[in-house]
């Protein structure tokens, strides 16, 4: 079908192959040379958006452009004359437009016009077709289709593919490829000595059945899905995704094929009688960021987790950028924005909050209990349930209001000092005329559950009154409620050395924050709580003194106290009592000459309320009141069988409060009964709602298949259905980047007209009908690739053939390049022994520097905003459980260019920076893996070479030439003088990490780490040669 | 030169910078990034470099700049319909009855030769009026922190795009071989209430090659993460195993032709001198005593603002390219009198002392330094209003802003806004055009810097901006 596209030359881009093209007497090809030139010259004025297209004219479309060209006369076809017109006035591209075209590249233009202006499609929107295996100079060694693609294109390159790799490269490559991680030397040497035929085979066939290659697939799924274990955004607090993560892995060793794989995470809820593992499967599309960010507007927040999931979907199946056309049609491709919210509106229809996520996941969640959390919580309900029908609502109901029209719970012991209320006025009721008064600013009455409080602003200052000039000896106590509605320390009473303080609150989990409470009286006497008064819930205080030692009670419980001070001082002042600067509401204010019993301490917290309660008529009596009335009811005054079974039912009704907080879940898709509405946004604001859309497929692609539904779930059958064009080009070509660093498409996020065209279009269009062909089998895809001769060849490269093809885009050779973030770490455990190998589970935390969550982090109550690193094995295991917070993304993993996840990422930069050196010399994961690596083969061996040897086959899986072993004894010799000589040194260094040292000589260990750690910074060390 | 090797070279240069490994070789403080990109700058720069001061959380230009003398007659009063004119107010102020005028507590008076009117809060700011330019008409299309100040760091509210220093890094390169081009540097609150996050994305790469990421330097024993030494490997020892790993990995080389491998090579050398070089620049044991009268004594406390604004002259005089500051703390929602005050005077005379010291070095001709935050609050109060105390909402539709120094207009104020400061009445600037203003000053023409990802040309400016020529010199 593509018989013109071989013989391209060495093209390293678009632009490259039409430059190169220019100087070849041969024609031109429309897909190839033109559409990428008038895509990015000309499609923004004159493409597929309607809204601003010039002059009605489009590139994009052959009967519009062929208004303006004349096939075979350049002279005569106005596009032609407009692009080399002589008056830059009437040159187009116009003048201040942002992209030229040069004189080669017109000249291309005409000579395309000249030899007749032939049209294709744009090559991804045609299906693709199976082509013929070209010819090739050498079929012997050709070890599969792929190989007769690659060696037709060197051929016409006249270039011949390059040797196979040794073994030793060969195994380490392809362990690194297909599991990421490197073979043991044990593997090395059993590869090394099988001469089977089919030894690499077998290898590979090993690989594929290692639970690591499902590790190894996912480390790209998981950028693709923007997987992360926080929300993102503002306060960037953790969620749970990671049975998600453990899904994709065990999808991929299961070998689930990949039109599954796709229908599961899209819409495994919307399948009949999804399964639990289906619907977890649909975490794909929720791990996008989520925000609560105090302030921000929900609905702004909710389109735009729908554009990320338009986006992200878009981009991992089709290769397509549709995020372009959220604020207008697409400038490049053919997708209008009416097709964008068509599209949208497939994401629109989940249950969930545009701000949510303040506890963890948001929802809709999934809860995972295991099967003895799910007895359990079987078990619970049937006893929840038999407690409940022993207290029938209205039977309750009656008994209560019997009981609350006769009974009277005591309010508080008597022989008060003073007594505020604080009902509307500052009055003491004690009877001594003790009346409060405001000082200063503007204190206010507010409704309390018991009547009404006095709340206090910072500024309003009270003044109780002169009495009560307690001094050391003399019994006495304070009883007041109170809610504090401020983080900072404050003085809740005081008077002269006299004070109730609240420190400053703290963060004390379930998002809330209490504040311990400081009794002062005097120099001489200071004790602490040990429990929390919680902020912003109204809490009850007793402070007693009995002459001697102070008592705090707190919910009418005694406090533990911590004692700051005990020492003989006077406190006795004549000055007034007071409340001043708090930002506090208080109630029922209370001061005994005496201290109060636990039990009226009890009677204070639990039964006065309830007695006012009790007081207010049944129909006046609030939802709060109520409740507390019943609660107090059934706690102490109903029958006993009834108290009895309603402790129960409260400690039942905790436990199950616990054990669902255990129980792990995970965010997925949950589609609501009633479709919302769904419309075009006009510039993408969710503000601008215009014309109302239905959920559809881009209308310049197949439709839905017939009797699809028109929603996920017909979506997901759509991508994986034969006909589509894009989805299984775009996965192969994704797979072929693991292997060669860069896809046959370079830009594997856009197989568009802006997009790089494929370097070898029919080896790409072969995979993708074989993967459909097979079955989506995607281990079977692996293989195919990594059993290929072209894979297999040598990564040795010659300075001509670098300087000739620099990308290896023709692949006369293997590419070589360094690993992945993951990968270097992994490695780096791997060499040392020190990697846990365990698969799935909850992320980790290895070690990080001190302070990089801190000093960003919003902080406060939320989850995830300090960093406390794992210990034991948790610190060794593979890079991708690595805890990944999106706003601190793990430094030493960013170094290595791995992505924030905030966003979808198709491939990743690789970049080679100074920052890398540092942390593979100094990092301490580096460090002590070297040291555990020096450890091993200190102990395997007394001669240095052989250690060398040892260490380096370890890290390289190859032997060390002599010149390489003599540079590193030379080292060793060195460090272990430098050590001897400052042994304090050696000390230090193999103190470095958290394991123990199996050598006891440290300077012996220290010169060896040096050496080790040199190694383990070897550009081959953290390549794949 | 053979054109197919030109070509080569360019494309290394513009697309496959860091997209991949090329032959070339892609570093982040190579010469080839050094020099930039080629073609850049535009034209002429009148500022080599940048020190952007972010004042994180939206310091309120009631208190500060913008005064309104006449709001003190209608203290308590409620914001007009006719000022408001329906715009959309935060979900934090949304639900309150009454949107009540607040004036500021706080005195203004004319400074300098400009005559700008300046808040009491910031004496030492007012002593430099005459070399800043100062914008009362800053606009923004966010109305909350994290896309607000996304907004004003990338170009875009939502996350993925390059910060502004990255473009720069990305476009001009680094004007010294030791130190990165983009520098960033955190200090914390000094107000009470503090809720505010920072987010590495705000000077992150986005799809930019991310040798052009910010690098932090953080206050205390390691500026640079994993800059030290592990413990017991002495710079002897450092430099003897430099010399094998380097060896070794030349022989590599010999053997592959992968110029990758001669490039790890040069950035392990890089990596050894910034080793010396970064804390020889963080060392300011040798700043003679003046230096810290003008700075304040807090500048010897590594990690403070004031710290961070002196290690900022230090990084100017280095040649690096751009320098962004993070001060958080400027959210207030309440206590503004005595949360403002304690920023203010956590700052002032750093910010101020910072313009002093780079113009007594003549430095200030060819520095842009930007002072500023991501919104500016409220007329009307949040929560309760008193006579000394009350918190401002988070207001985008304008705020303050200064700049100073590299091709900035020196005593200027531009922008005025109606009688509530709500809306502007002359000059708006809104972000695209203060980042566009910012480029230029660089040499850089915002709609020329462009980088295609997914199929389009993105720029910082998206697809807006206008230069504010009225500021420029």
């Amino acid at each position: 079908m593509f018989p013109s596209r071989f013989w391209i030359p060495a093209g390293l881009s678009a632009l490259a192959l039409v430059y190169g093209q220019a100087t070849k007497p041969s024609k031109v090809v429309f897909d190839r040379q033109i559409r990428p030139l008038l895509s990015d010259a000309c499609f923004s004025c004159h493409g597929p958006d309607e809204k601003n297209r010039m002059a009605g004219l489009r590139f994009d479309d052959k009967d519009s452009a062929m208004k303006v060209i004349v096939p075979g006369k350049r002279s005569d076809s106005k596009l032609f004359q407009r692009i080399q017109h002589a008056d830059a006035a009437r040159r187009m591209p116009p003048k201040g437009a942002s992209r030229t075209l040069s004189p080669e590249q017109i000249e291309l233009v005409g000579k395309w016009i000249d030899q007749g202006a032939d049209w294709q499609t744009h090559w991804s929107y045609a299906p693709p077709k199976r082509p013929d295996l070209p010819t090739v100079s050498n079929p012997k060694w050709a070890r599969n289709p792929i190989d007769h693609f690659v060696l037709a294109r060197l051929d016409k390159e006249g270039l011949k593919p390059s040797p196979e790799a040794d073994k030793a490269t060969l195994i380490r490559r392809v362990s690194l490829d297909l599991t990421g991680l490197p073979p043991t030397p044990a593997e090395v040497q059993a590869f090394v000595a099988d001469k089977a035929p089919d030894a690499y085979e077998k290898l590979v066939a090993r690989l594929l059945e290692s639970p690591h290659y499902g590790e190894r697939m996912a480390m790209q799924w998981l950028d693709l899905s923007r997987y992360a274990d926080t929300h993102g955004y503002h306060i960037d607090s953790h969620r749970d995704m990671w049975p998600w993560r453990d899904w994709v892995i065990q999808s991929f060793n299961n070998n689930m094929p990949f039109d599954r794989f796709t229908v599961e995470q899209i819409a495994g809820d919307l399948l009949p009688n999804a399964t639990r593992a289906q619907k977890l499967a649909t975490g794909f599309n929720r791990n996008h960021m989520i925000n609560y960010e105090g302030g921000a507007i929900a609905d702004e927040y909710l389109t735009e987790y729908i554009m990320d999931r338009v986006e992200t979907t878009s981009v991992v199946w089709m290769g397509m950028t549709m995020g372009c056309a959220r604020c207008h049609d697409h400038k490049y491709d053919p997708i209008s924005q009416r097709d964008f919210y068509r599209f949208f509106a497939f994401f629109h229809n989940v249950d969930e909050k545009g701000l949510d996520g303040r506890e963890g996941n948001a929802k809709p969640m999934l809860p995972l209990p295991d099967a003895l959390q799910e007895s359990r919580l079987k078990e619970l309900d049937t006893a929840i349930k038999a407690r409940e029908a022993q207290m029938p609502q209205k039977e309750v109901d009656a008994a209560v209001e019997t009981w609350a029209s006769t009974a009277s719970p005591s309010d508080g012991p008597h022989g008060a000092v003073a007594h505020y209320e604080l009902d509307g006025s500052l009055s003491d009721l004690s009877g001594a005329y003790h009346h409060a008064r405001i000082t200063n600013g503007n204190p206010l009455f507010s409704a309390s559950p018991a009547g009404q409080s006095l709340g206090f602003d910072g500024e309003a200052e009270v003044e109780w009154g002169r009495f009560g000039h307690f001094d050391r000896g003399d019994a006495f106590s304070i009883a007041m409620w109170v809610r504090s509605n401020n983080r900072l320390a404050q003085t809740l009473i005081e008077k002269s050395g006299i004070a109730l303080r609240l420190e400053a609150a703290d963060s004390i989990g379930d998002l809330k924050r209490g504040a311990l409470l400081r009794v002062q009286l005097g120099d001489g006497l200071e004790v602490r709580t040990k429990p929390h008064v919680v902020m912003s819930t109204w809490n009850h205080v007793v402070v007693t003194y009995d002459g001697a030692g102070i008592r705090v009670y707190l919910d009418g419980r005694l406090a533990g106290t911590e004692v700051l001070k005990n020492q003989p001082a006077s406190f006795k002042s004549d000055a007034p009592w007071k409340s001043s600067k708090l930002r506090s509401n208080i109630d029922d204010l209370r001061i005994y000459a005496r201290a109060v019993t636990a039990e009226e301490a009890f009677q204070l917290a639990v039964d006065a309320p309830v007695r006012a309660m009790a007081a207010i008529p049944a129909a006046k009596r609030s939802k709060e009141q109520k409740d507390k009335l019943r609660d107090y009811y059934l706690t102490y005054a109903a029958p006993e069988t009834q108290r009895k079974a309603y402790a129960e039912l409260r400690q039942l009704l905790k436990d199950r409060t616990k054990l669902e907080k255990e129980i792990v879940t995970t965010m997925v898709m949950d589609e609501l009964p009633k479709m919302r509405d769904t419309f075009v946004l006009a510039r993408g604001d969710y503000r601008n709602r215009t014309e109302k859309v239905t959920p559809a497929v881009p209308a310049n692609l197949p439709p839905l298949p017939a009797g699809a539904p028109p929603n996920r779930l017909g979506l997901a059958k759509w991508l994986v259905d034969p006909s589509h064009p894009l989805t299984s080009r775009v996965a192969v070509n994704r797979f072929w980047q693991i292997y060669f660093g860069t896809g046959i498409v370079d830009t594997s996020e856009d197989f568009g007209s802006q997009g790089a065209p494929p370097s070898h279009p029919e080896l790409l269009d072969w995979l993708a009908t074989e993967f459909i062909r097979g079955g989506w089998d995607v281990k079977a895809m692996q293989r195919l690739i990594v059993t290929s001769a072209t894979y297999r060849q040598s990564s040795k490269a010659t300075p001509e053939l670098v300087e000739r093809d620099p990308q290896n885009k023709l692949l006369a050779r293997m590419s070589r390049f360094r690993m992945p973030a993951e990968m270097v770490r992994d490695n780096a455990l791997a060499t040392s022994g020190l990697l846990n190998p365990e698969v799935g589970g909850r992320s980790v935390y290895p070690y990080q520097p001190a302070g990089l969550w801190e000093e960003m982090a919003y902080g406060d109550v939320f989850s995830a905003q300090t960093y406390t690193p794992s210990t034991g094995k948790d610190l060794y295991r593979r890079s991708m459980y690595t805890f990944w917070k999106r706003t601190v993304p793990p430094a030493q993993m960013s170094t290595f260019d791995a992505p924030d996840r905030e966003k979808c990422v198709a491939r990743r930069a690789r970049t080679n920076t100074p920052l890398q050196a540092l942390v593979l010399m100094n990092d301490p994961t580096y460090i002590e893996a070297a040291r555990k690596l020096a450890e091993k083969v200190i102990q395997a061996d007394k001669r240095p070479a052989e250690r060398i040897r040892l260490a380096f086959q370890v890290a390289s899986a190859r032997v060390p030439s002599a010149s390489e072993v003599k540079l590193l004894a030379m080292l060793a010799d060195q460090q272990k003088a430098a050590f001897a000589k400052q042994p304090e040194n050696a000390k230090k260094l193999v103190r470095v990490g958290e394991s123990k040292s199996a050598v006891r000589d440290d300077i012996e260990l220290a010169a060896w780490t040096t050496v080790a750690s040199a190694i383990l910074n070897l550009d081959e060390v953290i390549s794949k040669e | 030169m053979d054109p197919r090797k030109e070509l080569a070279l360019s494309l290394t240069r513009r697309h496959f910078f860091g997209l991949s490994s090329t032959g070339i070789g892609v570093a982040a403080l190579s010469t080839l990034q050094a020099k930039g990109l080629s073609g850049l700058p535009h034209h002429p720069p009148t500022a080599k470099r940048v020190i952007y001061l972010h004042q994180s959380g939206g310091p309120s230009q009631l208190d500060l700049f913008d005064y309104k003398p006449q709001l003190q007659k209608r203290q308590g009063t409620e914001l007009p319909d006719t000022v408001r004119m329906g715009q959309r107010i935060t979900g934090m102020t949304s639900g309150q009855s009454s949107l009540p005028v607040a004036s500021s507590v706080f005195k203004f008076a004319q400074q300098g030769k400009s005559g700008a009117w300046v808040s009491e809060l910031i004496p030492h700011t007012a002593k430099v009026v005459d070399d800043l330019t100062i914008i009362r008409s800053m606009n923004t299309d966010a109305i909350n922190h994290d896309p607000a100040i996304t907004f004003i760091q990338s170009g875009s509210q939502q996350p993925g795009r390059p910060s502004m220093g990255s473009w720069v890094s990305y476009g001009l390169g680094s004007d010294n071989e030791n130190l990165p081009a983009f520098v960033v540097l955190i200090s914390q609150a000094n107000a009470l209430n503090v809720d505010q996050p920072l987010f590495s994305r705000l000077w992150g790469n986005g799809f930019l090659p991310s040798s052009h990421q910010g690098v932090r330097f953080r206050g205390g024993a390691e500026p640079v993460l994993y800059l030290e030494d592990p413990p017991g490997i002495t710079r002897d020892t450092r430099r003897q195993m430099l010399d094998v790993i380097g060896k070794i990995n030349k022989l590599r080389a010999d053997s592959y032709h992968d110029p990758e491998i001669e490039t790890r090579i040069s950035q392990y050398e890089m990596a050894y001198r910034m080793q010396t070089s970064v804390p020889d620049l963080m060392d300011i044991s040798k700043e003679p005593e003046s230096t810290f009268e003008l700075y304040g004594p807090d500048a010897r406390k590594p990690g403070t603002y004031a710290a961070n604004c002196l290690l900022a002259r230090r990084l100017a005089e280095r040649g690096v390219r751009f320098v962004q500051l993070y001060h958080r703390g400027w959210d207030q929602h309440n206590d503004l009198p005595r949360d403002l005050a304690l920023q203010c005077k956590g700052t002032d005379q750093a910010s101020a002392a910072l313009v002093a010291d780079l113009k007594q070095r003549g430095l200030l001709d060819d520095t842009l330094i930007v002072w500023g935050g991501e919104f500016g609050r409220t007329v009307y109060c949040q929560g309760k209003l008193t006579d000394t105390n009350y918190g401002r909402d988070h207001h985008p539709r304008n705020f303050a802003m200064w700049l100073a120094g590299g091709g900035m207009k020196r005593g200027f104020v531009l922008g005025e806004t109606d009688d509530y400061s709500y809306n502007i009445t002359s000059d708006p600037v809104h972000v695209h055009d203060l980042q566009a203003t910012i480029l230029h000053c660089l040499g850089v023409d915002h709609k020329r810097l462009t980088f295609k990802f997914q199929g389009r040309h993105f720029r910082l400016t998206d697809v807006h901006g206008e230069l504010v020529k009225k500021i420029l010199a």
